[in-house]
């Protein structure tokens, strides 16, 4: 079997890495394109030098460093915009190639693991992480290629000129780069610490969004107003002490960076150098165009560097969600012959610690209603979840027309199971395409006549553009005629064996005969494994299998369970006192 | 008092800065401003002191390079003065900004009506703000408006400076400088187009692919899967283009903006190439003009990138803004205080934008009493007990209780009055204890533990792994959606207001929770109870009933009795719930069998 995705964590970038050696190249490019014109500037101050000393100059060799200037800087510009092009290209192609990688990986998880919570981690992949890859190929390449390049291309020329200069105008650099270490030294630690603050804060400010209509009408705003002023309060004392800490450093690398003082500095030791007769009044030139601008692009590095921090988290996000397990597939698949369900000792548990289900065997034969009772939290949902493959069983094994199911292709397990649970799966797309959804050749009177049979036409009719509207833009259905609509589904796609939560006929009380008279037109002539959460709704059932904390306590027709007693006994009575309302009716007499 | 003055609201980043933080903040943000402007101005002063300085070098003049290299240090000197207070402040000014607006952003939510939480999902937006968004708010004026206010003035500096040097050169530099501004208006409008349409498809893209995710067992059973899949490529493709033609617009706005600072320093080249060779020019102050030239061209050329970060900044303040918007509720100087607790709708017409709720609907609960409320979906069942909670006040009409409208009791009273319970239900992170207590919380813990007992909360909490320590939050699943509404009963029933509004869990029950809600209303019965009635037996029982009509108004009403004797749409509603409630799940043919145990009613 199949179960690792594959090249799951071969690296998101591999499909971009082409443009990415393109954008190194061009940002070198950009980068020497940068240095160029100020030294052909240097070169032009030299060539015109002899006019100070009243000399004849080369005027040709002056225009033609002139014409190289405005080449430079022409060229300077459009590598800048290859490189941002080529950048923008690659970061387009590998959100594409991430995003369709998630949904192909998506396609094949387990279908126990999406629920509501699952919705969350998606939309936090899908737009937040795959967003933050954008900085890495947009832009922090090309800014780590200028902030390197343009440092050593300046200094290269710099020391070829005259060295004494070039170290001058070393100085400031190599004090940043000290600097810029001491500071960094401890922001590992405090970056987790600013984490874990703004996630606090992060969970203190949902609290008290979600929380309000509560606390609102208890009277409590003002407690969770006070809990968010004190996590706001917690936050700020971290933010001021974090830029407490940093801020000399970061004042005087900004201070002794900044193009003024750096002129300062090199205009004094230059004239210093020039008065003791070491160097040349026209030594100062290349220093005083090259040298000023050393450590800039070190400074934009470190603004970078947060936008690189979180994509690189995202990466590790993404790529951690790519490497969750997959639903094994067959490599052989088998086709199921007839439409029995059989449990075989089915033992099963989330998390390999607690189990839910234990040993559980039984048979669900052709054309029978098999109901699945028990208190909450006994594991009846589970079981039930486990024939349309929502879960693979830890042990034992469930098969379906006498075949595993981990054994049979997907295709054909639905073809033979089909399931109606609580939750709507609404597109937004036209109601037609939703009730063909899993039949997408069927006609449009094959659709019409299952809309019809699951009582759901007329609603359909009475809506702007009937069957061509779109769910959410011009269809807007109450609960129960949703589930209507995933009744249709369920007639279109025609499975033999059903698995059914009963609760669904019941979430809509205001329609629930309508939903009723659907399932009934949908459970005809099928295999029927229902949830059952109303007992009066499967008093006619076949077979009753009563869980309790993951086993099978009883079994039998509802008549020989009440004969017998225990566990279904106490339900139905339960059952029986809540329906009637006994207590609130003797209250009130 | 609603708040409404969108015409007085700045529009600019600085303005909305100063218009949304404290009064210190503000005073903190002018100060700043001023210095940088103070740092730039002396940053251009020190720069085109170069070209005489470099004229006293080349000329080997020693005494006036020791002058002018003495102005220049004066100058830098006060720069790093001015810079380094800058710095300073700028901490202190990012902190105070941000105090002050997560301080606003807390008291704008808490003031907020209900209402406004409940009609969309706000919790997302509202966490971003709270702790990126604010933070880099906080930290724009250092980190961007800086940076633009120095590419900015230091350039128009040298350009004053340069006219007292040359005005040849100058001119050129004069002629470029209105191109080089509206070039840069353009592409920060372009750029922000970009952004848009990029965010759209974006926001479109990961619709389709979490729409995709949600609904994956009903994708899975497809035997064809294209409907699905060509939706999500055609949304993932359309992103990818979009996203591709946005940065070539971008990138080519950039680009021209680059390019037409380049071509200023190109001709400013020529010019003074050809004035120095014809003599006109100093060789000195042409390479002093074009050091100056060439330092300048870069911060103004990536000033243009920085655009995109005030719109972000702009965007989180717009965000504020929106919110001081939201009409807030009246709420009176001196609340009443009713004297009896009857409720009453009178002529009241509600809705939601364009979407009308209730028309003209009148009716009376009488104190003491249960009144059911019962309708078909849509009918506004829902929105009728959150009039009554005042979650908003209506359009027209009045809501009153003990005869005294609600806006004159005021939303504290109002919440003082009513015990809701709601089919939400939100729990915190927190035990169970803790959950309840909210309702009251002085209560003893043996009131607590005896609200939980007539909930049968105890009985939850028997299966819980760690009993009443257990902590239940949002991130939990621990409970089902029947055992929250007991949760939520208990704190009801805690909380011992004279009203309680329930709207009722359309979730079927199973057994245990129906019992034990159906236990636990009958501790309930001596209030004023208003409920949004599903159960039969609550709708039974009830000494009133409102039946909706679906269009805004009531059907009927008055009591199951007489309603059933009247046969009109009650009567109608209820043997179709009678019906319902004998339904049996077969596999045979649709039919529908006789009841054999009978209905609640007929036992009745």
């Amino acid at each position: 079997m199949r179960a690792a995705a594959p090249n799951a964590t071969a690296g998101l970038f591999a499909p971009v890495r082409g443009s990415i050696v393109w954008i190194l190249v061009l940002s070198a490019g950009s980068a020497v394109m940068t240095v160029v014109p100020l030294v052909a500037i240097v070169e032009l101050a030299q060539a015109l030098w002899p006019m100070l000393d009243q000399q004849p100059v080369d005027t040709a060799r002056v225009w033609m460093i002139v014409m190289i200037v405005a080449a430079a800087l022409v060229a300077s510009f459009a590598v800048a915009w290859g490189s941002l092009v080529v950048g923008h290209r690659a970061d387009s192609g590998l959100q594409r190639g991430v995003r369709t990688r998630l949904v192909e990986h998506l396609g094949r998880m387990p279908l126990g693991w999406f629920g509501d919570r699952s919705s969350g981690v998606v939309k936090k992949i899908v737009s937040n992480d795959v967003s933050a890859l954008h900085h890495v190929t947009g832009h922090a390449i090309h800014d780590l290629v200028l902030a390197i390049v343009v440092p050593v291309l300046s200094m290269m020329y710099l020391f070829a000129t005259e060295w004494r200069m070039a170290l001058v105008c070393l100085v400031p650099l190599v004090v940043t780069l000290a600097l810029y270490g001491v500071m960094m030294a401890g922001v590992k630690d405090q970056l987790v610490k600013y984490d874990e603050s703004v996630e606090r804060l992060n969970s203190a400010t949902i609290e008290f969004v979600n929380g309000i209509a509560v606390v609102k009408s208890f009277g409590q705003g003002a407690r969770e107003h006070a809990r968010y002023s004190e996590e706001a309060g917690r936050f700020l004392r971290f933010y001021r002490g974090w830029m407490g800490e940093t801020a000399v450093l970061q004042t005087i690398i900004e201070v002794i960076t900044a193009p003024v003082a750096v002129l300062a500095w090199v205009a004094g030791a230059g004239t210093w150098l020039v008065s003791t007769g070491s160097i040349a009044p026209r030594d100062l030139l290349p220093a005083l165009l090259l040298g000023l601008a050393l450590s800039a692009p070190l400074l934009q590095l470190g603004y970078t560097g947060q936008a690189v921090r979180n994509a690189m988290q995202a990466r590790k996000s993404i790529i951690g969600f790519l490497n969750q397990p997959v639903m094994p597939q067959p490599d052989v698949p088998v086709t199921p012959q007839g439409s029995a369900v059989l449990f075989r000792g089915a033992t099963f548990s989330y998390d390999g610690q607690r189990t839910v289900l234990r040993e559980i065997t039984a048979e669900c034969a052709p054309g029978t209603v098999t109901a699945l009772v028990g208190p909450s939290g006994s594991g009846k949902s589970t079981l039930a979840r486990l024939v349309p493959r929502f879960h693979d069983t830890t042990g034992g094994e469930i098969s379906v027309g006498g075949v595993d199911v981990r054994q049979i292709a997907p295709s054909s397990l639905y073809e033979n199971v089909g399931f109606v649970f609580q939750d709507a799966y609404l597109l937004r797309t036209t109601l037609r395409d939703n009730i063909r959804l899993t039949r997408p050749e069927s006609t449009d009177e094959e659709v019409e006549r299952a809309a019809a049979a699951a009582q759901i036409r007329e609603r359909i009719g009475r809506l702007p553009r009937g069957f061509d509207s779109v769910i959410g833009e011009d269809a807007h259905l109450s609960g129960g005629e949703a589930q209507r609509v995933m009744i249709a589904r369920a007639l279109i796609t025609d499975a033999p064996i059903l698995v059914l939560d009963e609760a669904t006929a019941a979430m809509d009380p205001d329609s629930e005969a309508a939903v009723q008279d659907a399932i009934s037109a949908l459970t005809a002539g099928r295999s029927l494994l229902v949830i059952a959460h109303r007992l009066h709704t499967i008093v006619g059932a076949d077979q009753i299998l009563v869980l309790d904390e993951g086993r099978i306590v009883q079994r039998g027709t509802h008549a020989e369970l009440l004969v017998e007693g225990g566990l279904y006994q106490e339900l139905w009575q339960r059952h029986e006192r809540g329906r009637t309302g006994a207590d609130v009716r003797s209250a009130t007499q | 008092m609603t708040t409404s003055n969108a015409a007085r609201r700045p529009r600019t980043l600085a303005g909305k800065l100063s218009h949304l933080s404290s009064p210190r903040a503000q005073r903190q943000i002018r100060v700043l401003l001023t210095l940088f402007v103070s740092c730039a101005v002396l940053q251009g002063v020190a720069f085109v002191m170069l070209v005489p300085f470099l004229s006293a070098v080349f000329a080997g003049d020693a005494d006036d390079t020791a002058r002018w290299l003495a102005w220049i240090a004066g100058v830098a000197a006060g720069y790093v003065v001015l810079a380094t207070i800058a710095s300073r402040m700028a901490q202190d000014t990012a902190s105070e900004v941000l105090r002050s607006l997560l301080a606003r952003f807390g008291n704008r939510l808490v003031h907020l009506p209900i209402g406004w939480f409940v009609a969309a999902d706000r919790t997302g937006k509202a966490a971003d703000t709270a702790t990126s968004g604010l933070v880099f708010v906080a930290a724009t004026t250092y980190q961007i408006v800086r940076p633009i206010i120095t590419a900015f003035v230091t350039p128009a500096t040298v350009l004053v400076g340069a006219t007292l040097i040359d005005w040849r050169i100058a001119l050129v530099l004069v002629v470029a400088a209105p191109l080089v501004w509206a070039t840069n208006r353009v592409i920060s409008a372009r750029m922000k187009q970009a952004d848009r349409e990029h965010g759209a498809a974006v926001a479109d893209a990961s619709a389709r692919i979490v729409e995709f995710a949600r609904n994956q067992p009903a994708l899975r059973a497809a035997t064809n899967t294209a409907v699905a899949r060509g939706m999500l490529n055609q949304a993932i493709d359309r992103q990818h283009d979009t996203d591709q033609r946005s940065h070539m617009s971008a990138g080519g706005a950039t680009a021209v903006f680059a390019g037409v600072v380049h071509l200023c320093v190109v001709a400013a080249l020529i010019a003074g190439t050809s004035l120095t060779l014809s003599g006109e020019l100093s060789t000195a102050t042409l390479i002093g003009m074009l050091v100056l030239t060439v330092r300048f061209t870069e911060p103004i050329i990536n000033s243009g990138a920085l655009g995109g970060g005030i719109g972000a900044a702009l965007n989180t303040l717009e965000y504020l803004d929106e919110l001081d918007a939201e009409p807030v509720l009246d709420e009176p100087e001196a609340p009443r205080r009713p004297d009896h607790h009857r409720v009453r709708f009178d002529r009241v017409t509600f809705s939601y934008g364009e979407e009308s709720v209730l028309t003209e609907l009148s009716f009376i609960a009488p104190a003491g009493a249960m009144t059911a409320i019962v309708g078909p979906s849509g009918s506004g069942k829902s929105t009728i007990v959150r009039l009554l909670a005042r979650f908003y006040d209506p359009q027209s009409g009045t809501v009153s209780i003990g005869g005294i409208p609600l806006p004159e009791l005021g939303s504290t009273r109002v919440s003082d009055l009513i015990a809701p319970v709601f089919q939400d239900v939100y729990l915190f992170e927190g035990t169970i204890l803790e959950n309840i207590r909210l309702g009251s919380p002085e209560a003893t813990d043996a009131d607590v533990r005896n609200a939980a007992h007539q909930a049968r909360v105890d009985r939850i909490v028997e299966r819980l792994p760690e009993g009443w320590e257990t902590r239940v939050g949002e991130g939990g699943t621990l409970l089902s959606g029947g055992e929250r509404q007991r949760v939520s009963i208990a704190r009801a029933l805690l909380k011992d207001a004279p009203i309680v509004v329930l709207d009722e869990a359309t979730a079927a029950l199973d057994p245990e929770n129906e019992e034990a809600i159906g236990r636990s209303m009958t501790a309930l019965r001596d209030r004023t109870l208003i409920v949004v009635a599903h159960r039969m037996q609550t709708i039974q029982t009830a000494q009133h009933i409102i039946m909706l009509d679906g269009r805004g108004g009531i059907a009927e009403q008055g009591t199951h009795a007489e309603l059933l004797a009247r046969g009109g749409t009650y009567t109608r509603y209820w043997r179709s719930r009678e019906r319902a409630s004998g339904w049996r799940l077969t596999t045979s043919a649709p039919l529908r069998l006789p009841t054999s145990q009978g209905t609640p009613h007929d036992k009745h």
